[in-house]
């Protein structure tokens, strides 16, 4: 069967400006001839190659920064990648980004009939899907009130659910996003698990390293950029942890949240 | 199990599909709705400013100009309100593209979607409260300036069409260039206000000294104006040279504007 996500060889670039160059500061540095500085650091993303099929789950580890939100983009076309090619198959759902752009001033759903488009789902799917979004997020009333009224947790609530709503065949899921409640993120879990069963793929970035160990086929751990390692989650989790607290004892926030605890879930805490 | 059918490939050069636009209709349509709507959203007049807003600059500029300064047109009210609605639509578009890539910079980070929506439906939704503005236009021309219906009217889609193409063709490079040159939020309004003096809006083409004609019809605004002088206020079927040149230059404005997008809009999404 084919595969849902096929990434060859991808490279992504950025160059950030440097603090805008002004006229006025280009005319100084011209005079004082100190070239002006073109490019400002450079964040490179290389030689990714990943492929998931059905019903499974890869998960991306590493430190912050180290790429793993830019794969998530790649994959769900909101960047176009500088070489190599992604070919994706079926409905993506990306969280990735925290709010996913609801807007604060319309309401609830007014929000859940802009973003279900968004995704990709016509008006008549969005009406047909409405109340099941409203159940799930667990809003009640307050879904007649503008965004900004709402608390952190119940904004990330109904980003998920609209995104869920969508049936994705490809979740790009990024955990540090996910804020619901204990309730909530047990609801999640049998969702994506469903999903899962019914053939999609989940493409997760995750700082919960049992939430990994438990459900990832395979792991892949991105240092600055590139693909440190990977293979059978076990395994590159104890040498990512092995690395991580060898390194400094001042440890990355990575580290700390891996402490063990009881059964975990796709979101921590189920 | 869905169907999968939307087999999506991404390399270097990929740009989008001009289908994917078409693809993405309903969320123009939200999108539209949602301009609408939010523009009003907390004002207790609210649609009622669309119109109150551009009544109350038509009534100050037709005292000026009759009372002041004697700008010799004949019942200048109409002449006015047949060009002043055009101008006022075309640079709200203008302005508006200034932000409306910033104003949506989470959202596209969050979710893939053609971003030349969000400049057709700021552009439909502008363009929506003009056709409201318009229809009252004709309504007070036809019962008070030309008593009467003239033919001259069956044009008027014409024109807003090109209108529609132009004014979206010039929003496509203002919007990149303000992502990547904050600078133009600044030139821009000084650009709509030099472009009000030398367009027709308060005075006609007439009125321009004739060596100097050619080069003031360079400014495609006083082609479109002209246009919707003849078609509105004079009640005539305006030249066909003149048509024919607004629509080549509003339609090239439109190729290349939206050629310029398509090249620039994915670096516009890592830098806004």
């Amino acid at each position: 069967m084919l595969p849902l996500v096929e990434c060859r060889n991808v490279g992504k670039e950025f160059r950030y400006p440097a603090q805008a160059t002004s006229l006025r500061e280009w005319f100084i540095r011209t005079v004082r001839r100190r070239p002006v500085r073109r490019l400002a650091p450079t964040f490179r993303l290389s030689a990714f190659d990943l492929t998931v099929g059905r019903g499974s789950t890869v998960a991306l580890i590493g430190a912050n920064g180290s790429g793993k939100s830019t794969v998530l983009r790649l994959i769900a076309g909101i960047y176009i990648p500088s070489e190599g090619e992604i070919r994706t198959r079926g409905r993506i759902a990306a969280v990735v980004e925290l709010g996913m752009g609801l807007h604060p001033e319309l309401t609830g759903s007014e929000n859940i009939h802009l973003y279900g488009t968004i995704l990709g789902m016509s008006r008549s799917e969005t009406r047909a899907r409405f109340s099941e979004i409203v159940d799930f997020a667990g809003i009640g009333d307050f879904i007649h009130v503008p965004l900004k009224y709402y608390s952190s947790g119940m904004l990330s609530r109904l980003a998920f659910s609209i995104a869920m709503a969508t049936d994705p065949d490809i979740l790009l899921l990024d955990e540090a996003l996910a804020v619901g409640d204990q309730a909530f993120r047990e609801r999640c879990n049998e969702r994506i698990a469903e999903r899962l069963n019914g053939g999609a793929a989940v493409i997760l970035v995750s700082h919960d390293l049992d939430v990994v160990r438990r459900h990832a086929s395979e792991v892949i751990w991105l240092e600055a950029g590139r693909i440190r390692m990977r293979g059978e989650a076990n395994e590159v989790v104890d040498a990512y942890l092995a690395s991580v607290s060898g390194a400094e004892p001042v440890a990355d926030p990575d580290a700390t949240s891996s402490a063990p605890g009881p059964q975990r879930e796709y979101l921590a805490g189920a | 199990m869905a169907t999968v059918d939307n087999v999506r490939v991404l390399t270097p050069r990929s740009r989008g599909r001009m289908s994917d636009v078409w693809r993405f209709r309903d969320l123009y349509r939200t999108l539209v709705a949602r301009d609408l709507a939010v523009k009003y959203h907390s004002s207790v007049l609210g649609f009622v400013w669309t119109l109150l807003n551009p009544l109350l600059m038509l009534a100050v500029l037709t005292a000026v100009f009759t009372h002041v300064i004697r700008v010799p047109i004949e019942h200048y009210w109409a002449f006015l309100l047949s060009g002043y609605f055009v101008w006022n639509c075309a640079q709200q578009c203008l302005s508006s593209a200034t932000y409306v890539l910033h104003q949506h910079a989470s959202l596209r980070r969050s979710a893939s979607f053609p971003s030349e929506i969000l400049l057709l439906s700021a552009a439909t939704a502008k363009h929506f409260e003009f056709a409201i503005e318009i229809g009252i236009t004709l309504v007070a021309l036809v019962i008070f300036h030309h008593k009467g219906v003239p033919g001259s009217l069956l044009v008027l889609p014409v024109l807003f069409a090109l209108q529609f193409f132009l004014v979206v063709g010039l929003m496509s490079p203002i919007a990149v260039l303000s992502v990547l040159f904050r600078d133009v939020q600044h030139a821009l309004p000084l650009v709509i206000l030099a472009l009000f003096y030398v367009s027709p809006v308060f005075y006609s083409t007439d009125l321009v000294p004739e060596s100097i004609r050619g080069l003031y019809m360079l400014n495609p605004f006083a082609g479109l104006l002209s246009l919707y002088h003849a078609v509105l206020f004079e009640g005539r079927f305006p030249s066909a040279g003149l048509l024919g040149w607004v629509a080549i230059f509003a339609l090239s404005s439109y190729g290349v504007g939206y050629a310029i997008f398509r090249r620039f809009k994915s670096l516009c999404v890592e830098v806004a």
